[in-house]
């Protein structure tokens, strides 16, 4: 055994050693780098698959107001006006689209535009009346189909039966290129509809509104709430068994998957209490249920952080322990309070699952105006889309998801900003 | 000799099993300072806590014994410790102003006990108090500034102002110049010199010059048990217990 | 009605309130004795007292109105119907022609005249409700006035309605519990009623379906819950797979070997990545990751199936990572530094310390984020529901279709629900399963991460 050996065994060992703790490192890297891999490619994926859905296709035709077809006087009335018959001047104008069309191609014409281009060409002649006995040259919505295919999310080399546009329709496509009349626009139905079967009228406002609501109820009750358990837990609560529980339970809940949460709004809110199904109100109740925990969990931390220095100088100015609580402990927490219940809305927001089960899913094509009518939710929404066999529904369902991040995005960034700015170090 | 204003017999204090005070008996007179010392953890503040029985706060102390306000008992459930601590000021160890405006610190209390009725009153009590504790010329532009932007001293005078809003027959002060520096000490022992005139002031201190400079009678603590009491002169000067004598003279402590 | 009663009560206590606050004034300038507490204490004594009679009389109104009424408008009618099938129908209907007469033609005269009597009953109904709320909010006024004396502390009695208040907020976690159990309880009994526990926990055909005609034979419906069982676990065991391995390991990198600049950066995105909600994490699944997976099955010769078991776990998994990194973050950071010193001095290099000294030091706080990392995939419903099959299948080949319990408790309560089907009735079951294993889960690893930090502090 000499001590040269040893040595390089030693000196061997090291290297090997060295590299074992390069490679362990690497590991980690790797793991890391994956992780940001996916986040930037789930991103990527929403972004490339929603961005289009903010553009629509509309079609330029030429439409005849004339009086006869619309069955109005050139002095009638706005109620006379909103009764004409535009769907008629709609029919006329599809089928004189392109030159030439037999009854057939007519037919197939027709389903190339959206259902409501009446509606359009209604609004548009509500607003310029005095455009009668003339032809405009309007701007009127695509069906989903022709929308799809101009965006080039259908596939047109693929056989007549697997496509949505037969090869006379494709014809019609190609003609409408060729001339120029199909253009891309701004797509406002997105923002401004409720859902709909067709996607290409389909929009984000109602479960918009019904998201809105369904948060507004949460926050009026999980916030109060939230506060006045944490401020019982951390001032008045008495060392008993009964605290005990009300901790482990608060510990608990913040774990219980939230399909739970639905069935106890389908058991009881629905079935004992008689709440209104499919209502922002229930929604709301149960999200606030479901999203109590995190609430108090970070009222009760925001508490803790008052000095208590701060609450003797009041009680020993006579103040009841009540008061001290309420005139000083409660306004000095309420940044960090406010800061974890809007972290609770946004983990309400995204929630899906429990409000599937008190009926939330419902097809509501109008906008909700209260608390107790049957509305959608985004995430519900998204759901709905994703389920929905119309191609014209996958880019709707990314861009209603890039909407709900950036809804996210925008809580956090106030609940960070609130942190920052007006929490205190002591 | 003054009137007794506080009187205490055989006061004990428990934290849980420890027991921080033994039966401790003193009297403390009415519009004189008494300065309570000894070395730190000897119950010396766990005694002042008991004369307004912010010890209450604390869920495993318990104290028993008499402690008589006033000739009332007030170690007692039926007492409304909230009316006490209005007759009872408290100025803390470290200054704990509100973060709130200056005029609003000292406000809190007259609002809170409905003392005053109009809002002239209110400001008359607040420009009252903060004249008494000395700060007024130096804050009188910016009351409604917040009470946290002072410096350490004048902090500790708002506290002090703070406590005399409601009009308490007795200020009790934990250390009160233990967080400042000297100069603000002096103004804060001049004013002690002053308020003494019209308040019965329990000031706990760590600094034996401070008991000397601002108190008329004394009382040493050592472990929990009251050892000595009696006029400031003579306890610095010719202690009867040898524990005082070995404290005064730096041996411990 | 709402907003009717909101004005009414709430004109109701403001003028509780100065009502409160003019007496007391008065009466103590009379007295010529200074009241025990503010006026405005007294005042707002009165005003509870004057809110929650009116509140428990709006709220009993609106939980029993609908009942009472719907009674009393059948029991005036014999309608010739089977009342078990039809009661809500009709009660539908009656509503409808009641509130407008665009429903009302041809109608029968039945049902006519059970609308005017519906409506009629429903006006005079209004118009006691708002009366009754009146004539309780004067009652409480009246009977808390006698106590309207300057002696009475006023400030004590609101201090501890406030805290039983707040005490009742705390309780609403506790309650929240019992809900929950009750109400899984209370229809898996009904469930268990048709179908054996035995069957329902062994039984390995799972066949929701309830014949609707009696004696239809050969189609008994079969609620043996093996294969959801089996299919929700081996999604979870995907998931584990992913989500573990890489979740450590950034823990790891983050906590020793990451620079603090790093650490922002990365901290924050895994934080997004946490928050993104799961129905995205679903739409990722299934316009990505599903058909991914069934083009890699048939590169490999496997006949992948569009929602398979791999889909659905591989991205479970990934939603796991941020949630198994955070927490084994904190687990790995509150290992002493003492000990890391120590390994360090002796001149270990760093990833022997970490192998040897800090995870085993940090063992049982990663079990217990690894526990509830489990917890959550057994009880993550929106991705399976969109990226995971609905056939149960008892199979360990994760490029089949399996399903979850979560999946099929939204199948059961999709669509109509009918609370004395088992179909429906068994979503409950299945929840009551979901909660309990969650629950034990969890218990088990919150003591045991609470354990850890006990130790260390």
């Amino acid at each position: 055994m000499s001590n040269q050996f040893s040595h390089e065994k030693i000196i061997q060992l090291r290297k090997k050693r060295s590299a074992a703790d390069r490679r362990f490192k690497t590991y980690g890297l790797i793991a890391t780098v994956i992780g940001m891999a996916i986040l930037f490619f789930l991103l990527f994926t929403i972004f490339s698959k929603g961005y289009s859905s903010f553009q629509k296709t509309v079609i330029e035709l030429d439409v005849t107001f004339d009086q006869e077809t619309l069955k109005i006087t050139p002095n009638a009335t706005y109620e006379e006006q909103v009764e004409a018959k535009f769907f008629k001047v709609k029919k006329k104008a599809i089928a004189n689209a392109l030159p030439d069309l037999s009854k057939k191609d007519i037919k197939l014409m027709k389903k190339m535009f959206s259902i409501n281009v009446d509606k359009e060409i209604k609004e548009y002649f509500l607003q310029n009346p005095n455009i009668l006995n003339t032809t405009q040259k309007l701007l009127v919505t695509a069906h989903s189909d022709v929308d799809q295919m101009l965006k080039g999310n259908a596939k047109r080399n693929i056989e007549e039966k697997k496509r949505k546009l037969n090869d006379r329709q494709l014809e019609f496509f190609d003609e409408f290129v060729f001339t120029g009349r199909l253009k891309s626009k701004f797509n406002n139905f997105f923002f401004t509809n409720a859902d709909s079967r067709h996607p290409e009228l389909a929009g984000i406002a109602g479960s918009f509104v019904g998201s809105l609501f369904t948060l507004i109820t949460v926050f009026l009750l999980a916030f109060p709430i939230g506060i006045g358990a944490s401020i019982y837990l951390e001032e008045f609560a008495p060392k008993n068994k009964f605290t005990e529980l009300i901790e482990v339970n608060i510990a608990n809940l913040a774990a219980v998957p939230s399909i739970v949460f639905g069935l106890l709004g389908l058991g009881i809110l629905l079935n004992v209490f008689g709440f209104p199904r499919s209502t922002p109100l229930v929604g709301g109740t149960v999200l606030a249920l479901m999203t109590l925990p995190t609430i108090i969990i970070a009222c009760r931390a925001s508490l803790k952080a008052v000095p208590p220095s701060i609450k003797e100088g009041a009680l020993a100015m006579g103040a009841s322990k009540m008061q001290a609580v309420f005139h000083h402990q409660v306004p000095l927490a309420l940044p960090g309070t406010l800061t974890g219940t809007i972290i609770g809305l946004a983990q309400a927001l995204g929630e899906t699952a429990p409000l599937i089960m008190i009926g939330m899913i419902a097809f509501i094509p109008n906008i909700p105006t209260g608390f107790t009518e049957p509305s959608a939710a985004l995430p519900v929404q998204i759901y709905l889309w994703v389920e929905s066999a119309e191609r014209g529904f996958q880019e709707k369902t990314a861009a209603a998801i890039m909407m709900i991040l950036i809804f996210l995005f925008l809580m956090n960034a106030i609940a960070v900003f609130l942190r920052s700015r007006f929490e205190r170090k002591w | 000799m003054n009137n007794v204003k506080v009187s205490t017999k055989n006061v004990n204090v428990h934290y849980g099993t420890k027991q921080a005070l033994h039966r401790v008996t003193l009297d403390i007179n009415e519009k004189e300072v008494t300065a309570l010392i000894g070395p730190s953890g000897c119950g010396k503040s766990t005694f002042l806590r008991c004369i307004n029985r912010m010890n209450d706060l604390i869920d495993i102390c318990k104290v028993d014994g008499s402690i008589t306000v006033d000739n009332e008992e007030i170690i007692s459930d039926e007492v409304d410790v909230v009316s006490l601590r209005s007759k009872i000021g408290m100025v803390f160890q470290k200054p704990n102003p509100f973060p709130k405006s200056i005029f609003d610190n000292v406000a809190y209390g007259p609002t809170i006990h409905g003392i005053v009725e109009t809002k002239t009153d209110l400001e008359e009590i607040v420009h009252l108090s903060l004249k008494r504790s000395g700060l007024f010329k130096e804050v009188k532009d910016r009351l409604h500034e917040p009470g946290t932007s002072l410096s350490g001293g004048q902090q500790q005078r708002l506290c002090i102002a703070r406590a005399i809003a409601v009009n308490p027959d007795i200020i009790l002060m934990d250390e009160p110049c233990s967080a400042l520096d000297p100069i603000a000490t002096a103004t804060i022992e001049e004013l002690i010199d002053e308020l003494k005139n019209k308040y019965t002031i329990v000031i706990v201190t760590h600094s034996m010059q401070q008991a000397a400079r601002v108190s008329q009678r004394t009382g040493f603590f050592h472990l929990g048990e009251l050892v000595e009491t009696g006029e400031t002169q003579k306890i610095f000067t010719n202690p009867e217990n040898e524990k005082t004598q070995g404290y005064i003279t730096g041996r411990f402590g | 009605m709402f907003y009717w009663s909101l004005i009414i009560i709430s004109l109701g206590i403001y003028s509780a309130y100065i009502f409160g606050k003019s007496r007391i004034t008065s009466h103590s300038r009379q007295l010529e004795i200074k009241t025990a507490s503010l006026p405005t204490y007294y005042a707002q004594y009165i005003m509870v007292w004057c809110l929650l009679p009116a509140l428990i009389v709006y709220f009993g109104w609106i939980i029993f109105e609908d009942q009472i009424i719907q009674n009393l408008v059948l029991a005036n009618f014999d309608f010739d119907l089977n009342p078990a099938l039809n009661a809500s129908l009709l009660i539908a209907e009656i509503k409808n022609v009641a509130l407008s007469d665009s429903f009302a033609e041809g109608k029968a005269t039945e049902i006519l005249n059970a609308a005017e009597h519906y409506a009629s009953i429903k006006y005079v109904s209004s118009i006691s409700f708002y009366l009754s709320i009146l004539i309780v909010m004067i009652l409480g006024v009246m009977f808390a006035s006698r106590k309207l004396q300057p002696s009475f502390r006023a400030q004590q009695s609101i201090e501890n309605y406030v805290k039983y208040f707040l005490f009742f907020c705390s309780s609403v976690a506790v309650l929240t519990t019992v809900g929950i159990v009750f109400s899984l309880l209370f229809e898996s009994l009904r469930f268990f009623s048709d179908v054996s526990v035995f069957e329902f926990l062994f039984g390995t055909k799972w066949y929701p379906y309830i014949p609707i005609r009696e004696g239809q034979s050969g189609s008994q419906g079969s609620f043996g819950a093996v294969p959801i069982f089996a299919g929700t676990f081996l999604i979870m065991i995907v998931a584990m797979c992913v989500a573990t391995p890489i979740g450590l390991f950034t823990a790891i990198y983050l906590a020793e070997y990451a620079s603090p600049r790093v650490r922002r950066i990365i901290k924050p995105l895994l934080e997004i990545l946490a928050g993104v909600p799961t129905i995205v994490y679903g739409f990722f699944a299934f316009v990505t990751v599903a058909p991914f997976v069934k083009t890699f099955g048939q590169s490999i010769g496997i006949d992948a199936s569009p929602t398979s078991a791999l889909a659905a776990g591989l991205v479970m998994g990934i939603m796991i990572i941020p949630f198994i990194s955070s927490l084994s973050d904190d687990v790995i950071n509150s290992v002493p530094q003492s000990l890391r010193e120590g390994s360090l001095g002796i001149g270990a290099n760093k990833a022997e310390t970490i192998k040897r000294v800090i995870l085993p030091a940090a063992l049982p706080g990663i079990v217990g984020a690894f526990l509830l990392g489990v917890s959550r995939a057994i009880g993550e419903t929106m991705i399976v529901v969109v990226a995971a099959g609905t056939a149960p299948n008892l199979t360990a080949n994760p490029f089949e279709n399996v399903t979850t319990v979560t999946v099929q408790i939204v199948i059961a309560l999709i669509g109509d629900q009918e609370f004395d089907d088992p179909r429906t009735l068994s979503a409950f079951a299945l929840g009551l399963v979901l909660f309990v294993i969650t629950l034990i889960l969890n218990i088990f690893a919150l003591r045991i991460v609470k354990k850890y930090r006990e130790r260390y502090e």
